[in-house]
């Protein structure tokens, strides 16, 4: 099949100060090519100076976030045949651009250290020294979360985060709930003053935008939903109902 | 300011899904229930305060552009409730969020099975205004008779910048409001439950208060001469707006003005709700700015404030002979005028 490619440029340091949109053609593309490909074979092909982010180019490191046709996606893991014969790519939104698909995502990584994302627990190791067990129901609490592989789609999916940088966001929240609800844990107060704070989860007004932007299929909007509800009752209040967690495979 | 500009144009070109689109009308229609909010209650106290300019008030609800806005208000207002029930309800369960898509568009369906027969009353209003050849006043004089709130906001404006500034000079100027700060997370908490509460509370006082001002009798009756005044059993004898309001707020059923109290609860709760959501709304576009930010806080402060002040004032007021005399010789002019 073949492909136009819209691709959103920006690169200042090459005297051109806005940033503009510029089409690419390409020809004898497999439908079951990812867009991450499609962008490889522009670069090498036809524009060596087109800048984006990618490592694993599986889905797990989370590098290659950006806005596919309108909506967040990571570049690795959309088809061709999937996105059609026109592409359309564009950088997430809400983060700084660097240059061409690359953001700046310190401001990202700030809120993801805000909601303390570590595991806290200064209490006596158990007998043998070595681990912290929990059982399977106590694991399923957090599974959904514990995949989050921060690739910020969620969060700069969100028009909160658009318009106001200092809301925590979605995937930071995401990263909280993974805590809050570990059963070991015992750092909740820290994480629920910073989540409670005026720039904290209730700015989320529940648009619904970052579920379906994740990549790793986790319950986002859920996810901040239990939080909020964590905040004002306390982690440890029986928020999440087992019999509600979907199976994980 | 650009960061209004970028949600707005960013909301429009990402490919959101219907929870985006609910969230979108969520707000405007609060804004723009919020809006006649302010120009309601402020005209209200007026019964009181002022008799003359109630009458000229009402006058102007009964022109074209305000029927045209009375539709947009009651539309708005369905929408906006029914809508925060859904919010509600995936807010305290939100593991059944995939049902929210479904959930926005039986929204949908609701908010136009309630209006379909509430706007073919409405109209019937309308009809029966038109058809006994009124006098209605010029678009002109109904603008005019708007334009006293514009040094009102504009002072309301000021007044909020001002008091942003001695704010910044006093804490030292930086005071993020969006730093970590433990009573900020506390009466966030609240602000969140209480829009929440309110919300179920305000449900059936509004839809109330729709249907008997605008349903089951329209604007244009509350002007009629000789027509019954809703919700009392009693007649407006003089068919002046300030009668209309003596008779339904010195009502006493055993003892107690009924709907002085009622109007009070509708009053408290829609004020407090509908400026927390502008609060909502402002600070959420003014993040950038700790000046602008303290300013959209201060300046719902001030109006909820001035509302309160205005409607709970002409609420423990009372509304006399002369007040209605005031009422007859205002209608007079208002007609020998058009």
């Amino acid at each position: 099949m073949d492909i136009s490619f819209r691709i959103r440029r920006y690169n200042p340091e090459a005297g051109r100060p806005k940033p503009y949109w510029q089409e690419f053609a390409l020809n004898d593309v497999e439908p079951t090519q990812r867009v991450l490909e499609l962008l490889h074979r522009v670069k090498w092909e036809q524009d060596g100076t087109l800048a984006f982010r990618r490592s694993c180019s599986s889905g797990i490191c989370g590098s290659d976030a950006m806005r596919i046709n309108g909506r967040n996606a990571l570049a690795c893991k959309l088809l061709a045949r999937d996105v059609g014969p026109k592409i359309q790519v564009e950088p997430i939104l809400g983060l700084r651009v660097i240059k061409d698909l690359i953001v700046d995502m310190e401001p990202f990584l700030a809120h993801y250290r805000q909601v303390l994302p570590w595991f806290v627990n200064d209490g006596p190791l158990p007998a043998d020294g070595r681990e912290r067990l929990q059982t399977q129901e106590d694991k399923d609490l957090v599974t959904d979360s514990t995949n989050c592989i921060l690739c910020a789609a969620c969060t700069t999916s969100c028009p909160s985060f658009w318009a106001n940088g200092e809301y925590v966001g979605p995937a930071a929240i995401v990263q909280a709930h993974r805590f809050l609800f570990d059963t070991r844990d015992t750092g909740d107060d820290a994480r629920l003053e910073a989540l409670g704070a005026p720039d904290g989860v209730w700015r989320c007004r529940t648009i619904f935008n970052c579920t379906p932007a994740c990549p790793r299929g986790i319950e986002v909007t859920r996810a901040i939903g239990e939080v909020k509800l964590a905040v004002r009752k306390g982690a440890t209040a029986g928020i999440i109902d087992p019999a509600t967690i979907k199976q994980q495979h | 300011m650009t960061s209004l500009v970028i949600t707005v144009t960013e909301t429009l070109r990402y490919r959101g899904a219907i929870g985006q689109w609910s969230w979108v009308l969520h707000r405007l229609s609060g804004l723009g229930v919020v809006l006649f909010l302010v120009l309601h209650v402020v005209d209200t106290s007026w019964a009181v305060f002022w008799p003359e300019l109630y009458e000229e008030a009402i006058a102007t609800y009964q022109s074209p552009l305000f029927t045209i806005g009375e539709f947009g208000l009651v539309a708005a207002v369905v929408y906006h409730a029914i809508n925060g029930l859904r919010i509600v309800f995936f807010d305290y369960k939100p593991h059944l969020w995939r049902y929210q898509a479904r959930a926005a568009k039986v929204v949908a369906v609701v908010t136009l099975i309630i209006l379909a027969p509430v706007f073919l009353l409405m109209f019937g209003h309308v009809l029966d205004f038109y058809n006994s050849a009124p006098q209605v006043l010029p678009l002109t004089e109904v603008l005019r008779a708007q334009l006293v709130f514009l040094p009102g906001f504009i002072a309301a404006i000021v007044a909020a910048l001002i008091l942003s500034g001695l704010h910044g000079l006093i804490s030292g100027g930086d005071g993020a409001t969006g730093a970590v700060d433990p009573q900020g997370s506390r009466s966030e908490r609240f602000w969140w439950s209480f829009m929440r509460v309110s919300s179920l509370l305000i449900l059936p006082l509004v839809f109330g208060h729709l249907a008997v001002m605008h349903v089951l009798q329209g604007v244009f009756d509350i002007t009629a001469q000789g027509h019954d005044v809703v919700g009392t059993g009693l007649i407006n004898e003089s068919g002046t707006a300030v009668e209309f309001v003596a008779r339904r707020w010195n009502l006493l059923v055993g003892g107690v003005a009924v709907w002085r109290v009622y109007d009070f609860a509708l009053l408290a709760l829609v004020v407090a709700h509908g400026f927390n959501g502008l609060r909502y709304v402002l600070t959420d576009y003014t993040s950038h700015s700790p000046f602008l930010r303290r300013a959209s806080v201060y300046l719902c402060m001030l109006g909820a404030l001035t509302l309160l002040v205005l409607g709970v004032g002409a609420l423990l007021g009372t509304i006399d002979e002369t007040a209605v005399e005031m009422g007859v010789e205002a209608m007079e002019r208002l007609h020998a005028g058009s």
